[in-house]
């Protein structure tokens, strides 16, 4: 699903560009505030004077929490680079591979995960050719932030109204798929290089069988990573 | 650290494997695009390791195989640089002092 350079417009490439930014600014800033706490020494170096001036003062630093959620995410967005690798044929002509948007956000939380698929999809660009680089945002944002952050809150309703967790997982990756293939249509449709009326209905129609597949991988995954015990149940960011 | 070390192998035999059984198809959106018609408006862009090869690496599959370990590299790279810019680096870090 990853658009090459020339599908859309580059007026449309840069509000999503700005879309894209914002978007990960917050996912930044909310992992930020996960893994960093005032750093306790700074405090107890000053513990002589003003209570106000050692707690404006205390810088805040990783905290051993933090670091392993770097070290998860960054797995996690290889992890998935390299299970996109994986194109897998489907009938007539066609080939899917995986988006992990889902796969991420359940690991990890709705904002770290968004993070780790962002990741994924900028190394593509810069070092593969994989996703034109005008359209960079436009693929953060149907990938990461539809197929990923988005999805997260989808999946947590599906988990609520299914309660089966590999139910809803399933469910949310073939979600995760439709809504960024439709998300990738509309990019295009207004742009003005296909008609959105042809170009959506064709997507949905083939995303539809990749979403399967991306579903299977996504509960085959989850499955491995949970028996290596890298997922648990641990509060997600 | 036993967990990170099971991860990273998952990581190679998926990248690998992948390289060798890839499909040759197009993609669901680039699919879309030749039935309908407007593959011709995309631009080819190329980088370092367009389509997940290594340039100086003959054989298909290898040549895959290693442009794949390469950007999982990349990846766990820029994080253990991130991690280590705000632990080891930090001159204010508990771990440190």
């Amino acid at each position: 699903m990853h658009i090459p350079n020339g599908f859309v417009d580059p007026k449309i490439s840069t509000g999503l560009a700005f879309a894209a930014a914002g978007a990960l600014a917050y996912c930044l800033n909310k992992v930020k505030q996960a893994v960093t706490a005032p750093a306790l020494q700074q405090a107890l170096a000053g513990a002589g004077e003003k209570v106000t001036t050692i707690t404006s003062k205390a810088r805040k630093v990783l905290t051993q929490n933090g670091r392993q959620t770097i070290e998860k995410i960054g797995l996690m967005a290889g992890l998935i680079f390299a299970a996109q690798m994986f194109n897998f044929p489907i009938a007539s002509g066609t080939s899917g591979h995986l988006i992990g948007g889902a796969l991420a956000v359940i690991v990890l939380g709705p904002a770290a995960g968004t993070l780790a698929v962002a990741l994924v999809v900028i190394i593509q660009s810069l070092f593969f050719a994989d996703g034109g680089i005008l359209i960079l945002g436009g693929n953060i944002v149907n990938m990461a932030v539809i197929g990923g952050l988005l999805t997260y809150y989808i999946y947590v309703w599906l988990k609520k109204l299914t309660k089966s967790f590999v139910v809803s997982a399933a469910l949310a990756a073939w979600c995760s798929v439709m809504l960024a293939a439709t998300a990738t249509s509309v990019e295009i449709g207004l742009s003005g290089t296909f008609a959105l009326s042809a170009v959506l209905p064709a997507m949905l129609k083939t995303h539809a069988v990749i979403g399967v597949a991306e579903g299977f991988i996504t509960v085959a995954l989850l499955g491995i990573l949970r028996n290596v015990k890298f997922y648990n149940n641990e509060e997600k960011i | 650290m036993k967990v990170y070390l099971k991860v990273i192998l998952l990581i190679i035999v998926i990248a690998v494997s992948a390289s060798f059984f890839a499909s040759s198809h197009p993609d669901g959106l680039e699919w879309v695009a030749e039935k309908l018609g407007f593959i011709e408006t995309a631009k080819e862009s190329s980088s370092i390791m367009t389509d997940y090869t290594m340039p100086f690496i003959q054989h298909a599959g290898i040549s895959t195989a290693v442009a794949g370990l390469a950007g999982v590299g990349l990846i766990l790279g820029l994080l253990w640089g991130v991690k280590l810019f705000f632990t080891k680096l930090n001159p204010n870090h508990p771990a440190r002092i």
